[in-house]
Formats: structure tokens, C-alpha cells, sequence
């Protein structure tokens, strides 16, 4: 990891505690680097966090926001819980998924978008939703999702 | 994004207001009252009057939130700690989301006043992972409050009143809203909750006695303090007094957000959500979050509130009202409810994780044509060690909907068996 | 003390315990109250999850677990009432609806703890036509064991076990729900000098030894109870034997020695009873019969003592307590002192592990006897018991008779060499390093002629004219 993302981590530390309370937040940085945390950083997290790398690992397989193999540049995930597709969700996933050329969930081919399906992201009266990235897009129909994932680079 | 309600009340009237998200903008409209009220009397008379209001928590569990605060130990040499649920993953609930964005301060102010009462010095606002606007505006507010000396030593000039809050990002695990899970995320391990003895008031966060209460609680408190328990209490029912922010999605003209007291008939929530869209047909209604049980047409006159809701069957939860019309294939409901529980097991008991898993599989199998009468017998048995037997309530909460899913609308399941197919075209698409 | 009451009886419990271990304490668990458990063990942090352990509490509204339940005066439990049954049954059910039916190939069967329970408070037959969950099988997890991902029930002994005890934590759980994995961080291994203690705990044949692999059915199996001989621990140990071969040592409980483990070194070691013996005795390298050994022997301590010239004793720590009594009065009457040996030493740990290598050096030093790895000096005669005492140290000793189990270079040196039994061949005693006294009973029996060594001296006495 780099310097300075250890150096926010260790400046978290007295945040907590006890120090492994900082562990989410510090994955969150070391994920922003390269969009996910190799086997090297799961290493160096569990030396940080004076634990071992299973126990690192148990933690970022347990959580959806946390990714252990590389992710499209772009997380576009649309919520497919019951109220969402009650009003379409579904059905406009799967007009996305077919947009991009992939179909089922994954990653482009160039890379730049990984998308899927997600639970309920709490956007129940402005369904359908999608997460892009940060960010909620709500009040969805396919036209208005298709222009969004277009202007992701 | 939702800025406000369609109906508001106390809690939400200023949501529409940006300057509400400041500290200037809070104070202007009678914030922070509540907070002086309550430093001005002893903390154990503050646990009181919130004992006395009746305030029950708005997390889903519906617990006396005084009584909760009065499990903390009174002295303790060991650092108490506040834990805030703003981990909102119910599916049908998004009011904490809201609070969250729109009325920061008022989690806020509760909180301390909770701290107050409780003499706790440090708090934890857990935000789901996903809610980013919201864990922003938790930021600045508490910046804000830093600032102007409202957090930190000497809170209102109070020699030992001080209060340290951290404003803490989940990762996406619906688990991670069970008080127990919630704190095991909190300490950076998988979020599974914890067998009970012990309990968080004697060993919580770190170790320490915690009180964990939802967003929205905290909100009602300085409302409590300012404004007195009587008026709480004439809102309400006496039993569940005060309001909560009802969501009503799915199959309604004009889905969102209605702050409205508790004990409202549920007719008219989805009344003031504009019926049912198309002027279509109601088929069915879940009145609190996935986990709750399904409502038939039958049942509309149904006030709004746990006392109620637990007479027909089901819960308030989280007050998170999805409609359903007449289009709608009550076994596709029950494949997507069984999917989410299973997607979402933390996994540690026996009966959740293979439970879970194994009545979604036999979901999917009768909604995909393939069921047989054994596959709905397994239906109705499977959810029974679910129920009661594990750790925490998620298999409870995995079985109920499951349940009254058969219950109500058991011809559904059976024309699928005999027709070897859905037989409902208009259905939304799985 | 507490008394609640079990299914009708009272029972006396000690305070401050969970209702699970408060049986255990009174040796009642699985023996008169029987409540089937999984994740819950007597040396590990509760965990609570298998849900197996359900029991009725009057007055609790729900089934509470019994292995989280503090115990209460005036308690009432129920044990195997209908609602108690029905809760069990469910467990058992869900469990076996993704556990593979290996029960052919699986090692564990005849000791498996899924097999047992299911038989007693199982269902009676299957109802799920859902295809079982595919996962790894066979794998090598390390040196030692063999992991089957699928039979795993998820009870987290073995990942509990290696935080607690080794503290090497190798071992965690992944994913959530029912995707959930026992697993070790990818490339990495379960590898420490306790790790074939999971397969003891583990309930399943999920982990079990590449050992013992395949290699008999363990109801064709018989369990001596022994001690092992490897260090001054003395772990508490069943030999496993079948047809005069042992097949494995397994840790026995003793809450005050080694409570439920022991080191992979000392379950190893089961197997040097049959590498490297002394199989035949020998007079200056030919092999001779026992008897004609012994008269060489006794010739040798015959004409020492007529000539009044030097005999010296060099004793074993890995001798029995019986063994080392009757040494120390042969060298009394033989007017040679009191004997000398050395223990050899090596790493210990803060474990099980101890320095000293051998099972009986307190037995050598309560009888009076001397350590020292200093040369034995000048003596016309050295009666040595076992090398433990190196060939280097006896540069000046005329002839030496060795009584020992195995091979050395002190065996090629030495002028008469008596093949000896080893623990697992006799009954006897060690003392271990806190003084206690642990006894051994034969396990097989030799396949050449072997005695143990006071029964060795015994006959060199006899033959030499010593009363």
C-alpha cells in the first residue's frame, strides 16, 4: 500500500479501542487504490492490524462492498429487491445487461463497467434505482439508466 | 432523492430546508432546546422521562427505549459507548436514509442527550456502506458540532459532560443491522452477531457497555425533552406514541415517505401514498419490511402499530408498507424474499444457513413449474427450527414471510404446481 | 453450590458454570445426561452456533442452549421432552441436507459424530431432492491433514482450536451464509506442531490425518489407554491397536497433564515402536539366544565383583519407575553407587512441549539417581539401561552390558546387548515433570524375544549368583 494510505490508516487507529476497529475503513482505502485488495495487501493489512491475513480475508469475502479480484473501473449495480421489482427493476437490469454485452452480471470486455444486481440500497420510494460508483440514481426507466452507463468513461 | 416526506410532522417538517443540514439553520428552528432541557436535570431523571414517554425504538424490534438506556450501568469506570443503527437494509425501509440527509442534527442531539442520561462518552454512528449522502451529511454536522463545542470536553459549558462521536461506514451486509452483528462489523470482524449472556449494556462495543439505538429514536428524543412527554403521548397510540416516518412503495400511485402517528390505520397510508396504482386491485400488503408477514386485502382497517399488527400475524418492523396489486405472483414474491434471506444469512447457525438456502431452492422450484405437494409440505416445515432456535431473529425473520406467504396466499403456490407454470403473465419479471 | 434439576433428577453444580460444562465437570455429558453438542468443547471458547445443544428451561419461554445457559439454583431442564426432540431433529436435518454421503470412504465413520447423532435423534429418512453443495475434497491442508471442504458442518472447533491453543491461526471461515468455507488464506497451510488435534475435535471426517488415511476401520480398532513417552508432559494417550500393530496414538483427556491434546510429535511417535529395535541379542556383535546373553552378562558382573574392580550404573529416563527401582537395588548389592543419566533436551513451548525428551527423568531422580553427560571415567563394567548416555562418554569403560529397545551407536560398542520391551510392551509408570505418577499398560507384544528391563536384571542377577 502506499505511504500516504498507511498513513491514514495508522492516523484512525485512536479512533477505536482497540485498533482493529479501524479494519473497514482501512480495506475501504486500500481497495481505493486499485479497486480491490490483492493477496500482498491483505498481507500488509494483517501486519498493520497485528492479525492474521485469514482473518483479513474472512472479513473481505464476508461484506458485498469489499472485492478480492479486480473490478471493472465503474460499479453500476441495480437493486432487484421486492419493491424495486415490483416497479420493473428486473426487467431493466436485464435491458442494461444487454446494453453492455453482458449478460447475467461481470465485467466488460474494456473494462469498464462491472454490473450487477443489488439488494435493497434503501431507495424503495423512488424505484427502480441503480448505484453507480457513490452514487444513486433513482427514479429509473432503461432510457435514462442506458444514458448514464454511456457517459462513464 | 427524496427531500422530504409527502407528509410531515415534528420530526420532518424542516426536512425540505436545506439549512437544516447546519448547525445555524437546525438552531433557528428550536434545535438544541431539547439538549439544555435535558443537561439541566440529572441523568437518571432524563432515562425517566424517557422511560415515561414510551418512545419505542424505531429499528424494527420496537423495544422501550428508556428501559434500554436504563440497562446501562449507572457508574462505571470503563468508558460507556453509544452505538447509532444507521444501517437501514430492510427492504421497504428507507426513513433512516432520510433522517440521515435531512435532519442530521437531530440524531445528533438525541444522541447527546442520550450520552447525557446515560453518561456515556463516545458514540458510534454505524451508516451502511451504501448510503454516502448520508454518512456526508453525518460528517459535517458532526464538524459543525466540534466546532461550535457542542462534541468534544465541556459540552454546554458542562464540566464532565464530554462526548467524542465517530461516524463509522458498514460494507454491505444486511446482518450488520442486528444490534450484535452490528458491533462484531464494528470491531472490524464479519458481522456476526453474538450469542446472549452477554449482553451490550455489560460487554458491547470493545467490550464495553454499549447501548445501541436506531436513527430514528435518536431523532424523536429532543423532541421529547423540548417540547414534554405529554406531548408525545397525545400523538399516537398509548401503547406506541409519537410518529415514524411510514414508506409506502410498489404498487402506489405516489410511493415515498409519510410521517404520520403511529396507531394509523393502514388504509390510510396507502391512502395518503394515492391507492394503488391504475386503480388497480389490491392483492396484498406487507405493512413492516421483508421480514414481516403478508397482509390480505382483508386486513386494511389495521392500525398502524405493534400492539395491532401482532393480533393479525404480522409486525409494525420498520413501518416499511410494499403494496402489491392484483398483477402481482405471490410465488415470485416469495422466490425474491427467499433469495434476499438467503443471500444474507450471516451463515453461523445450522438451521439459518441451511434453512435459508434450502427454502429458496424450493421457492424457485415451484415457481419455475417444477414443484410437487411434497416441495409445499417442506415449505411449511422447514421455516419451523428457523423459528426461535438461533442466535439472533434474522431466521425468524427469514421463516415469517415465508409463512404467511402460505398462509394467505397458498392457491398461488398450488396453481403452480398444477400448471406447471406461472399463471400470472402480468406478474413483474423475476 | 447450585442444584438444578435434569429431567427430573437434582444434580449439584458447581457455581459460575454453563449448564453444558457444569455436566461436563460432574462427568454426566454423553454419560447419563446426554445432550448432543457440536461446536461446544470443554477447551475451547464457546461459540454457539451448531444449535444442537437446545434443551428445555422452565420458565424461559424459548429453547435455550445449553452450552451458553449459566446454571441457576433451582434450574428445571429438560433434556429429550417432545419440544426438546422435535428442535433436535431439525438441526440434524438441516445439516445432513448438504453433507455428502461419503460414509463409504470416510475415515471418520465408526467415530463420527454426525453418524451417531443422526442415528439417535435424526430423521428417519431424507427429504430434500436439492443437489448437494460442491466443494473441495481430499486436498492437502498441510503436512498433516486432509481436508474435505464438504463434509464440513461449520461448527469453527478447528478454527477456534489453532487461535486458542497453538495460537497459530491458520484457519477461517469465508463468504457468508450458505456459501460459507472453512478455508486457509490461499497459499498458506495448516502447519504447526499441534495440528492433528483438529482432526480429534473435528466432529466430521472434514479434517483427519494423512496418516492414518485409509488404513483400517476403526471398529476393527482397540484403545489401550497409555502415556506418551516422548517428553516429561506425559500426555494422557489411547494406542489404537488391531491385530498386534498399533495404528495411532489420540490425545486422552487429563484435565491436570495435557487436558485434551497432544503434540503431533508425540502422536507421531507411536510409530518408532516397530522402526530400528534391538531385535536379537548379541555378545560382541553375533547374534546368541537370550539365555546365552544373559550368562555373558552375568560372567562379566561376576568377574568385576570377584576382581572388586568398578561397576558402573548408567540408568533411562525412558525406563518405567519399576524398571529403575529394581537398577538402583542390583547396583546396591553390587556396591556400584547410585547410577547416573542424562535426559536428552531440546526446544519446549508455552503448550504442551517440554525440554526435557523423555517421559521418566523425575522417575530417575527420585530414586536417587545422579544427571550427568560428563565421561563415566574409568570402570571395568557399565550396565546401561537405553542410550540416552552417548557411546562418547564410556571412552574408558572396559565392557559395557546394554539393556535397550533400539539401535545405537552404544549397541554396536557394546560387549553383550539384551533387547528390551518398550511403554507400549509392559505395563509400568512414569513421573512426569510436575511429579506425577502415570500408568501404562502393554498395547502389543514384541515379535522377537524381548523382557523388560528389571525382568533383564532380574535374570543377569540370578545367573550371576546375586540374591
Amino acid at each position: 500500500m502506499r505511504p500516504e494510505t498507511r498513513a491514514e490508516i495508522e492516523s484512525l487507529f485512536e479512533r477505536y479501542p482497540q485498533k482493529r476497529g479501524a479494519l473497514l475503513p482501512a480495506i475501504y482505502l486500500v481497495q481505493a487504490e486499485k479497486g480491490f485488495v490483492d493477496a500482498e495487501s491483505t498481507r500488509e493489512l494483517a501486519a498493520l492490524f497485528e492479525i492474521a491475513p485469514v482473518e483479513v480475508h474472512e472479513v473481505l469475502s464476508f461484506y458485498n462492498m469489499f472485492y478480492t479480484e479486480p473490478q471493472g473501473r465503474h460499479h453500476v449495480y441495480v437493486c432487484t429487491n421486492l419493491p424495486c421489482s415490483l416497479r420493473g427493476a428486473r426487467t431493466l437490469l436485464a435491458g442494461l445487461e444487454s446494453h453492455l454485452g453482458v449478460h447475467g452480471g461481470g465485467t466488460t470486455r474494456d473494462g469498464r463497467i462491472t454490473i450487477g444486481h443489488e439488494e435493497c440500497l434503501g431507495s424503495c420510494g423512488t424505484a427502480p434505482v441503480m448505484r453507480v460508483d457513490g452514487r444513486y440514481h433513482e427514479n429509473l426507466d432503461l432510457g435514462a439508466a442506458r444514458r448514464i452507463v454511456d457517459e462513464l468513461e | 432523492m427524496i427531500v422530504e416526506p409527502y407528509v410531515k410532522n415534528y420530526l420532518s417538517e424542516h426536512y425540505g430546508d436545506d439549512a437544516y443540514r447546519t448547525l445555524a439553520g437546525y438552531e433557528a428552528k428550536g434545535g438544541f432546546a431539547g439538549l439544555k432541557k435535558a443537561v439541566a436535570l440529572a441523568p437518571e431523571q432524563v432515562t425517566e422521562l424517557v422511560k415515561t414517554s414510551g418512545l419505542r425504538g424505531r429499528g424494527g424490534a420496537g423495544f422501550a427505549t428508556g428501559l434500554k438506556w436504563s440497562f446501562m450501568p449507572k457508574t462505571s469506570d470503563r468508558t460507556k459507548v453509544i452505538v447509532v443503527n444507521g444501517d437501514e437494509s430492510e427492504p421497504g425501509s428507507f426513513k433512516d436514509r432520510l433522517i440521515m440527509e435531512r435532519g442530521p442534527f437531530e440524531v445528533l442531539e438525541g444522541l447527546l442527550i442520550g450520552a447525557w442520561a446515560m453518561g456515556a462518552q463516545r458514540s458510534y454512528i454505524y451508516v451502511r456502506g451504501e448510503y454516502a449522502e448520508a454518512i456526508r451529511a453525518l460528517e459535517s454536522a458532526v464538524a459543525e458540532l466540534y466546532k461550535k463545542k457542542l462534541l468534544g470536553k465541556n459540552i454546554l459549558g458542562k464540566k464532565g459532560f464530554e462526548h467524542d462521536v465517530v461516524v463509522h461506514s458498514g460494507a454491505g451486509a444486511y446482518i450488520c443491522g442486528e444490534e450484535t452483528g452490528l458491533l462484531e462489523s464494528l470491531e472490524g470482524k464479519k458481522g456476526q452477531p453474538r450469542k446472549k449472556p452477554p449482553f451490550p449494556a455489560q460487554h458491547g462495543a470493545f467490550g464495553l457497555p454499549t447501548t445501541v439505538n436506531n436513527i430514528e429514536t435518536f431523532a424523536h428524543v429532543p423532541f421529547i425533552l423540548e417540547r414534554g412527554v405529554e406531548w408525545f403521548k397525545s400523538r399516537g397510540t398509548e401503547k406506541s406514541p409519537g410518529t415514524t416516518l411510514f414508506g409506502v412503495s410498489g404498487h402506489v400511485e405516489r410511493p415515498g415517505l409519510f410521517e404520520l402517528p403511529l396507531g394509523t390505520p393502514l388504509r390510510e397510508v396507502i391512502g395518503h401514498a394515492g391507492g394503488v396504482r391504475g386503480g388497480r386491485r389490491l392483492k396484498g400488503v406487507m405493512p413492516g419490511g421483508l421480514s414481516m408477514q403478508i397482509l390480505p386485502p382483508t386486513e386494511l382497517d389495521v392500525p398502524m402499530a405493534e400492539e395491532f399488527l401482532s393480533q393479525k400475524g404480522t409486525h409494525l418492523g420498520t413501518g416499511g408498507v410494499m403494496v402489491m396489486d392484483e398483477s402481482v405472483c405471490m410465488v415470485r414474491v416469495a422466490t425474491v424474499v427467499s433469495y434476499f434471506f438467503r443471500d444474507e444469512s450471516c451463515g453461523q447457525c445450522t438451521q439459518c444457513r441451511e434453512g435459508t438456502a434450502w427454502v429458496h431452492k424450493l421457492c424457485q422450484r415451484i415457481e419455475q413449474g417444477r414443484g410437487t405437494e411434497a416441495d409445499l409440505g417442506l415449505l411449511t416445515d422447514v421455516p419451523k427450527p428457523m423459528e426461535g432456535q438461533t442466535i439472533c431473529a434474522f431466521a425468524d425473520a427469514a421463516a415469517w414471510p415465508i409463512q404467511g406467504l402460505l398462509r394467505h396466499f397458498r392457491s398461488d403456490f398450488e396453481a403452480h404446481l398444477s400448471e406447471k407454470k406461472c399463471p400470472f403473465p402480468e406478474s413483474f419479471e423475476l | 453450590m447450585p442444584t438444578i434439576t435434569i429431567d427430573g433428577t437434582e444434580y449439584e453444580v458447581p457455581e459460575g458454570r454453563m449448564v453444558l460444562q457444569a455436566i461436563d465437570d460432574l462427568g454426566l455429558l454423553m454419560n447419563g445426561v446426554d445432550i448432543p453438542h457440536y461446536c461446544w468443547h470443554p477447551k475451547l471458547t464457546i461459540d454457539g452456533s451448531c444449535r444442537l445443544c437446545q434443551v428445555e428451561i422452565e420458565g424461559m419461554p424459548k429453547l435455550q442452549i445449553a452450552c451458553n445457559t449459566p446454571v441457576a439454583n433451582g434450574m428445571k431442564i429438560h433434556t429429550k421432552n417432545d419440544r426438546v426432540l422435535a428442535a433436535r431433529q431439525g438441526v440434524m436435518e438441516l445439516l445432513l441436507i448438504n453433507h455428502p454421503l461419503d460414509c463409504p470412504i470416510c475415515d471418520q465413520a465408526g467415530e463420527c459424530k454426525l453418524q451417531d447423532y443422526a442415528f439417535q435423534w435424526g430423521v428417519p429418512e431424507s427429504r430434500t431432492r436439492e443437489p448437494r453443495r460442491p466443494a473441495k475434497k481430499a486436498v492437502d491442508l498441510g503436512p498433516t491433514i486432509v481436508f474435505d471442504q464438504e463434509r464440513c458442518i461449520l461448527c469453527r472447533r478447528c478454527v477456534r482450536f489453532c487461535r486458542e491453543v497453538p495460537k497459530t491461526g491458520e484457519l477461517g471461515v469465508f463468504n457468508r451464509g450458505d456459501e460459507s468455507l472453512l478455508e486457509v488464506f490461499p497459499g498458506s497451510e495448516l502447519d504447526n506442531p499441534y495440528s492433528m488435534n483438529v482432526a480429534d475435535i473435528c466432529p466430521v471426517g472434514a479434517l483427519t490425518t494423512r496418516d492414518f488415511r485409509f488404513k483400517i476401520r476403526v471398529w476393527f480398532l482397540d484403545d489401550v489407554k497409555s502415556v506418551c513417552n516422548q517428553c516429561s508432559r506425559g500426555c494422557n494417550i489411547v494406542a489404537s491397536r488391531s491385530n498386534n500393530n498399533v495404528y495411532r496414538f489420540v490425545p486422552r483427556r487429563n484435565d491436570a497433564v495435557n487436558e485434551t491434546w497432544m503434540c503431533d510429535h508425540g502422536r507421531m511417535s507411536y510409530k518408532l515402536n516397530a522402526q530400528g529395535r534391538v531385535a536379537a541379542p548379541r555378545i560382541d556383535g553375533r547374534e546368541v539366544s537370550f539365555t546365552d546373553a544373559v550368562k555373558r552378562a552375568a560372567e562379566l558382573v561376576r568377574a568385576t565383583l570377584d576382581a572388586k574392580a568398578k561397576i558402573v550404573g548408567v540408568a533411562s529416563p525412558f525406563a518405567s519407575n519399576a524398571d529403575l527401582s529394581a537398577f538402583r537395588d542390583l547396583l546396591t548389592k553390587l556396591g556400584a553407587g547410585s547410577a547416573r543419566f542424562s535426559v536428552p533436551r531440546g526446544e519446549a513451548d508455552d503448550v504442551l512441549i517440554e525440554a526435557e525428551k523423555a517421559p521418566n527423568a523425575a522417575g530417575c531422580r527420585a530414586l536417587g539417581m545422579t544427571e550427568s553427560s560428563d565421561p563415566v571415567g574409568r570402570a571395568d563394567l557399565a550396565l546401561v539401561l537405553g542410550h540416552t548416555t552417548t557411546a562418547e562418554v564410556f571412552g574408558d569403560v572396559g565392557n559395557i552390558v546394554l539393556v535397550d529397545s533400539h539401535e545405537s551407536a552404544l549397541s554396536a560398542r557394546a560387549a553383550v546387548v539384551l533387547p528390551a520391551r518398550t511403554f507400549l510392551e509392559k505395563t509400568g509408570a512414569f513421573t512426569n515433570s510436575r511429579g506425577l505418577v502415570q500408568k501404562f499398560a502393554a498395547v502389543v507384544e514384541p515379535d522377537f524375544e524381548a523382557w523388560s528391563e528389571a525382568d533383564t536384571l532380574a535374570q543377569i542377577a540370578a545367573a550371576a549368583g546375586i540374591s
